[in-house]
């Protein structure tokens, strides 16, 4: 061994082991990508499938309510698509928004009130995310349908989406806020701030890098949600994972079609992410104490 | 400028008690220093003044009313905190005015007052910096403003300087000095420095174990100490004590140890020295004088072996033994002693503190 192939690998399994994993992780998106792009005649052909004119035909047929001019391949509009999307906007938004809100509180009351049971509570609250949703759904279907109506509406699913997330929610926030320094809040409180303010305007503020945390992983569980959102929404709540499946009918499956869905599925999650991301910047205490 | 009086202030966690029936007036527009070992209670004492901290029984009043029941904003008290507690997400106009923007003052007035401020701590060109972005002598600076702009008649620090480097620390201790006397305020000031007690007091109360030891002027604390502890802990380096027994020869008073006998003023209050006469003597490094030759007749010296030159410039701090125990000396360092050396040292009977071995309180 020479000195320069010191800390290079050189196995040639080690490179092959790179490829499959690649090929394991980007061979299904890079799969998803062509099929959108490919007429049904195209897919359905035994030919290479890489050689083939691309064309947004698919995409068109998918957005075709939302577009501006009327796409001329598609004879008839189906706005199931687009009302799926909007709706899953809606609700992983939604959902998101209280989660953050309620558990940026809770958490707060955790560390800083001290009152009986709080241990109790922090594990408890813990415990609950690691019950399957598969085991919560029929409770919650039946509880939802048959004593309060909530089947099938978008209050329905963001109360349950929210209940499931908390938990985790508070857990990141709890190890956030326990960071902020005391001596923080106490000068808030020497300047006359009241609790809420020094909440709002102090403590808030510092951990914003784990409320984008927090809200990067509760909009993804959201987005991504498809059991319970399956059993509980309706035709015209459906989110999109619930569409795209709903789509696979036994007459007629359009690959095409479902593949530029779940590209389209795809994408508000990386703009999501993106945008929160921007908010972890690390050292955001920096300045306030003495290291 | 209020006069502040703790009336019998105590406090307790359960119970534990750590500060034992505190009383004390802080006079109008008066720098009073709080110093004493870490655990002494304190900073305890300056957080239930600020409103941090509940009383547990007696009263803290300003001008007779009693504010220990009041939040920390009715309080007209503003602190400094140790480690400076600056808002990170704001820049220093936004931390300074932080209290008068949540208190709804007109912005003109705001920025007035920042302007100020900024121009008494030479902060100026830094406004709109994040505190991330300072030094740490910097950030001291902008907590000290955010304090004042408030114009609190009380300014409350807590070991504002602790965290600074020795030599930041002592410039700050200088510019600290300067601007007390162009605010009119009354300064309440913790730390376990006792230079900076020193230094920047007008009084000081040193406690110890949540009790205050002696209440009064740096001189006063220096030159007439209550008992052993103030005068262990004022004066750097520190006090040597030594056993002893106090005889009486020829209407003189004697301290003998094991290994020297030294004359002792006269005392006033005899009456109180134990019927033993046992007694703890102590002597400040700066008091033992080198014996000159010529001198060499004199009776009453003790002779010590030296153990460790400490040259720090124009003063060396001699680690010496006397019979196994251990006693500091500050000379100058011309002429040099030379570590193994045996030198006698003499001390003016005036030098010389008395205290009782058993309550450790002085005897003068």
């Amino acid at each position: 061994m020479t000195k320069k192939t010191v800390g290079r690998p050189k196995n040639p399994a080690f490179y092959a082991l790179m490829v499959a994993l690649l090929v394991m992780s980007l061979g299904p998106i890079i799969m998803m990508v062509t099929t959108s792009l490919k007429l049904n005649v195209d897919i359905m052909s035994d030919a290479s499938s890489l050689w083939f004119s691309p064309t947004l035909e698919n995409y068109e047929t998918v957005l075709c309510d939302v577009l501006w001019y009327e796409p001329v391949n598609v004879d008839y509009c189906n706005p199931t698509f687009s009302r799926a999307l909007g709706n899953s906007i809606f609700i992983a938004l939604m959902s998101t928004a209280i989660t953050l809100i309620l558990g940026c509180m809770a958490a707060y009351a955790l560390v800083r009130f001290k009152f009986m049971g709080r241990g109790t509570i922090s594990m408890t609250s813990l415990m609950m995310r690691m019950v399957p949703p598969a085991v919560l759904l029929v409770p919650v279907f039946g509880i939802w349908t048959f004593n309060y109506g909530l089947d099938g509406t978008f209050a329905g699913i963001v109360l349950v989406y929210v209940a499931m997330n908390l938990p985790f929610v508070i857990w990141i926030l709890q190890s956030f806020i326990v960071q902020v320094p005391m001596q923080l809040e106490e000068a808030a409180k020497m300047d006359g701030a009241n609790p809420l303010q020094i909440f709002f305007l102090v403590v808030l503020p510092v951990i914003t890098p784990g409320l984008a945390a927090a809200a990067i992983f509760t909009f993804r569980i959201a987005w991504n949600e498809f059991l319970l959102a399956n059993a509980l929404l309706n035709r015209d709540t459906r989110t999109v994972p619930v569409t795209i499946v709903n789509s696979l009918t036994e007459y007629d499956i359009d690959w095409g079609v479902i593949m530029a869905t779940g590209m389209l599925l795809a994408i508000p999650p990386i703009i999501f992410t993106f945008v929160a991301s921007k908010q972890i910047i690390t050292g955001m205490t920096a300045g306030a104490v003495k290291g | 400028m209020p006069v502040i009086t703790f009336k019998n202030l105590r406090k307790a966690y359960g119970s534990a008690e750590i500060i034992h029936g505190i009383d004390l007036v802080m006079e109008d527009h008066e720098f009073t220093v709080f110093v004493g070992p870490s655990g002494c209670g304190k900073s305890t004492i300056l957080r239930m003044l600020a409103g941090l901290e509940t009383v547990t029984s007696g009263q803290i009043l300003m001008n007779g009313k009693d504010i220990s029941q009041l939040e920390p904003i009715e309080r007209d008290v503003a602190m400094v905190f140790q480690d400076y507690a600056l808002y990170p997400h704001m820049n220093v106009a936004k931390n300074m005015s932080f209290a008068l923007r949540l208190a709804k003052y007109p912005k003109a007035e705001i920025s007035q007052r920042i302007n100020n401020v900024a121009a008494m701590l030479g902060l100026e060109t830094l406004l709109h910096r994040k505190p991330g972005q300072l030094s740490g002598g910097q950030r001291q600076r902008v907590a000290m403003g955010r304090a004042l702009v408030r114009d609190a008649s009380s300014l409350l620090m807590d070991e504002p300087l602790s965290n600074l480097d020795a030599k930041l620390r002592v410039q700050m201790r200088t510019e600290l000095a300067i601007i007390r006397d162009k605010i009119e305020k009354n300064i309440i000031y913790v730390t376990h420095d006792q230079v900076e007690a020193m230094t920047l007091g007008d009084r000081i109360v040193v406690m110890r174990e949540g009790s205050i030891q002696q209440h009064g002027t740096p001189q006063e604390l220096f030159e007439t100490p209550a008992n052993k502890f103030v005068a262990g802990f004022m004066g750097m380096p520190p006090m040597n004590f030594m056993d002893a027994t106090l005889v009486e020869e020829n209407d003189k008073l004697l301290a003998h140890t094991a290994c020297f006998s030294l004359p002792v003023k006269d005392l006033h209050n005899k009456h109180q020295l134990p019927s033993s006469g046992e007694v703890t003597i102590g002597i400040r490094p700066s008091a033992l004088l080198p014996v000159v030759a010529a001198d060499e007749t004199s009776e009453h010296t003790l002779t010590l072996l030296i153990k460790v030159c400490e040259y720090t410039g124009s003063q060396s701090l001699l680690i010496a033994e006397a019979n196994g125990v251990r006693v500091l000396v500050e000379v100058n360092s011309q002429p040099s002693f030379k570590v193994g050396d045996n030198i006698k040292f003499s001390v003016k009977p005036s030098d010389i503190y008395v205290f009782d071995r058993n309550t450790e309180l002085a005897i003068y």
